[in-house]
């Protein structure tokens, strides 16, 4: 019988770009039971290093890929890796999140984390088999899109790897470049793949793994699976994720005008039904479904354009945040399109959603005649334009012309570039373009947003829960709240608890490998079977409360870096301006506006129940106290990083 | 009796088959102990299942110089006589399916067993259905196609 390599003691690669070596060490064995492993112990490592502010270019900074501890067992939906460093677009805390195979094939080569420091002065990528680990030269593959990058590496080394690799975009430091796994998986938000790229690093390519990992209780494991696999079946979520994937509910949303349009000027388009899934289903679109390691739902779709202007178009997705970024966000109604730029995005590696919002301003900014005549440079910059979000793609990925260079620092930036008001309808806080979520009407994911390290965004505190609309979800505002009439998104009443709630078991999953859709959209992965999935995984005793707490624990910890790197408490940040000085008259609610003062409320319940200071949001010594944080405070702990910045 | 279905066209790659096959006959989660094999083509999204799928002519066993494999009465799954096994891979040559593997360091191929009649991979395969467990007879039961 096989040994298999358990999990209560976890490996860190550390690579030296500077000299270009790679050392192996050990995760703290503390650490691995404070903050469960891959994003938890990713925020451990970062908290260690950053002092102060630090330039997310800065050499010194560290870009850590993080694989979750249940990563490359069958547990449902176990096979999410993170990335975590200091972002190019906010300059604060940032991790994200990506599925494939990438975390998997790492775990099973024997890595739990990979941490890469200094700058390498030629191209590299890095080669992983093993124990046999390597820089190489990639000058050759400098330059390339992702799909040519990918393709390249898999013939030099062969069937079974697995590749992780920026493209374009990242090499140009753009502010919202991905890391692309998996060929089509994006580690998007944030800036990451510019990290990547400022390292002088093309890739991380991973061999097909020899090594294998063994719970420590396998019969508890085995259980725990069992349940957790039965209960994401039995979900009311789960025919709709395999069916449609994430764009199910455009149709629905647009009806009800809640779908984010024309730069959140409006809740839907006129033509929508080229952008729903339903429709790709019928059109043959849908060529085939992807799952991530280990998924039991596979939402994530392989959809090719066989006809028309953008016949060939083909990637994964579009997902529902790129439906509404490249598509009803600018106005376009074309799969065709959609797909097209879809397909770019992913090629060049940058997000979708930053890529659809500085488009979606730069339309905006046009229309409303701020935009001086030299940036159009030949683009249709009206909203509608198919050339636009066909084009700019490749400008902006590869800062082309002034409208492109412009556009790649995001819309932040590219605000206060243009001057003016222009301002106003750039959708972002902190230098993070909103997801395309309305949170006028949604105040829980509005709280959640405000309170996000990374900016306002939906992947770090996932609320699927306060619009109430399965029995699962109300049964758990039931639990969460002490009565199912909180399921609904329009009031402020108990949206703390609420936010906390999934804030933690969001960090759970995070850090476990789990995708977040199991535990804050299906509720079929509850802390308590997270609990006992961590506990036969790693034999270090954990129940549903101390895992959550330990997702508390990694939350709290990510505001401490935050502070350190300069966040600072500010109601006018807590969103978008447009969305607290904009009535959006199509949500089906009373008071379709973030107001200033139900948002401090919301904010100070959300502190009071975290053990913050209310007016300031720096955690209380007794919360640190409480939760072993105490190593962290008062700059404790940050060692190595931080930049002279003003 | 029931074979192993593979439908290449409904598999999503998760990889689920295959961690499922090795930690419930090697008790470890290893791509490499799977009687599972995904081949994938990662860009267009193809992903194709290969597994023994108890075919009714069964060239492996007659490939076998030394007589280690033999079907099982009970199951109808393919059965290997490990201590007459000399690892000459003919038996992963003969599949017209891609269905053995082999495992260098054992010296030995790796063949689906169908873990007694209750094959793991197909329990993880509900949704997409790329591993079902059909009776032998079943009508349109042989969608896979030969390498």
């Amino acid at each position: 019988m096989n040994q298999g390599r358990q999990r209560y003691s976890q490996t860190i690669l550390e690579v030296n770009l500077d000299k270009g070596t790679v050392e192996r060490c050990s995760v703290p064995a503390e650490d691995v039971r404070k903050f469960l492993g891959g994003r938890g112990v990713a925020a451990a490592l970062l908290a260690r290093e950053v002092a102060g502010p630090t330039d997310p270019f800065e050499p010194a900074a560290p870009l850590i890929f993080s694989m979750g501890t249940l990563s490359g067992t069958h547990a449902p939906m176990s096979g999410r890796s993170n990335i975590t460093f200091v972002s190019p677009a906010t300059g604060l805390y940032c991790k994200a999140n990506v599925g494939g195979h990438f975390g998997i094939q790492c775990a099973l080569n024997g890595i739990d984390q990979i941490v890469l420091r200094g700058r390498s002065d030629k191209p590299v990528y890095l080669w992983i088999d093993g124990e046999h680990v390597q820089l190489r030269d990639a000058g050759a593959l400098w330059g390339c899109t992702v799909r040519t990058t990918t393709e390249t590496l898999e013939a030099t080394h062969g069937p079974g790897v697995n590749v992780a690799c920026i493209g374009p975009a990242g090499e140009n430091l753009v502010r919202f470049a991905a890391v692309m796994s998996s060929h089509y998986n994006a580690a998007a938000r944030g800036g990451g793949g510019a990290v990547m790229g400022g390292k002088g690093v093309k890739a991380i390519v991973v061999a097909e793994p020899r090594g294998s990992i063994a719970p420590v209780v396998a019969e508890g494991f085995h259980q725990a699976r069992l349940e957790v696999r039965d209960a994401l079946y039995a979900d009311t979520m789960a025919d709709s994720y395999y069916n449609y994937g994430t764009a199910a509910s455009v149709e629905m949303m647009n009806e009800l005008g809640t779908l984010p349009s024309y730069n959140f000027q409006k809740g839907g388009i006129e033509e929508i039904e080229e952008l729903t899934s339903q429709y790709w289903n019928k059109a043959g679109l849908l060529k085939g479904r992807i799952g991530c390691a280990s998924c039991i739902y596979s939402c994530h779709r392989f959809i090719r354009i066989d006809e028309g202007p953008y016949a060939g178009a083909f990637s994964a997705g579009p997902e529902y945040e790129t439906v509404t970024a490249l598509g009803t966000g600018t106005g376009i109604a074309s799969i065709g399109a959609l797909q097209r730029a879809n397909e770019l995005c992913n090629d060049l590696g940058m997000d979708t959603i930053s890529a659809g919002g500085v488009i979606q301003w730069a339309m905006e900014t046009f229309e409303r005649g701020a935009l001086p005549d030299e940036y159009s440079e030949g683009v249709d910059l009206s909203f509608g334009s198919e050339q636009a979000v066909t084009e700019l793609p490749q400008r902006i990925a590869l800062r082309e012309g002034k409208l492109g260079d412009l556009l790649a620092d995001g819309v932040r930036m590219a605000a206060d570039s243009i001057g003016g008001e222009s301002w106003k309808w750039a959708v972002h806080t902190r230098g993070m373009e909103q997801s395309r979520v309305e949170t006028r009407g949604a105040l829980g994911y509005a709280l959640a947003f405000a309170m996000n390290p990374r900016g306002p965004d939906h992947l770090h505190t996932e609320c699927l829960a306060e619009f109430g609309m399965t029995p699962e979800m109300r049964k758990l505002i039931k639990e969460i709240a002490g009565d199912e009439r909180y399921a609904r998104s329009d009031i402020p009443d108990k949206r703390a608890e609420i936010v906390r709630w999934h804030e933690d078991i969001y960090a759970v999953s995070d850090a476990l490998g789990l995708c977040a859709f199991v535990t804050t959209a299906a509720y079929g992965a509850t802390p308590g079977r997270c609990a006992r999935l961590f506990s036969s995984m790693t034999g270090i005793d954990m129940d549903a409360e101390t895992i959550m707490a330990a997702g508390r624990r990694i939350v709290t910890l990510e505001r401490l870096i935050n502070l350190r790197l300069g966040w600072r408490e500010d109601p006018s940040s807590y969103a978008p301006w447009r969305l607290m000085n904009e009535r959006q008259e199509s949500l089906p609610i009373e008071n379709p506006i973030l107001d200033l003062k139900r948002m401090q409320r919301m904010v100070r319940e959300y502190y009071a129940l975290h053990g913050w200071a209310q007016d300031t949001g720096v955690p209380l010594p007794e919360t640190l106290k409480r939760l072993e944080l105490a190593e962290f405070g008062e700059n404790g702990g940050g060692a190595q990083c931080s930049t002279d910045i003003t | 009796m029931n074979r192993l279905r593979v439908d290449p066209s409904c598999c999503t790659g998760c990889s689920s088959c295959e961690l499922a096959c090795s930690f419930a006959k090697e008790g470890v989660f290893s791509l490499l102990l799977s009687r599972v094999l995904v081949r994938r083509d990662g860009e267009n999204a193809s992903f194709r299942p290969r597994v023994c799928i108890q075919c009714a002519e069964h060239p492996c066993i007659e490939a076998c110089p030394v007589g280690a494999l033999s079907k099982q009465a009970a199951t109808g799954a393919i059965q290997l006589a490990e201590e007459r096994c000399i690892g000459c891979r003919r038996c992963v040559d003969a599949c017209p399916y891609d269905g053995v593997r082999f495992h260098e360091e054992r010296g030995l191929p790796l063949i689906c067993d169908l873990c007694g009649g209750d094959p793991s991979c197909v329990a993880t395969c509900q949704k997409p259905q790329a591993l079902t467990y059909i009776p032998v007879d079943a009508e349109g039961g042989r969608s896979d196609e030969p390498r």
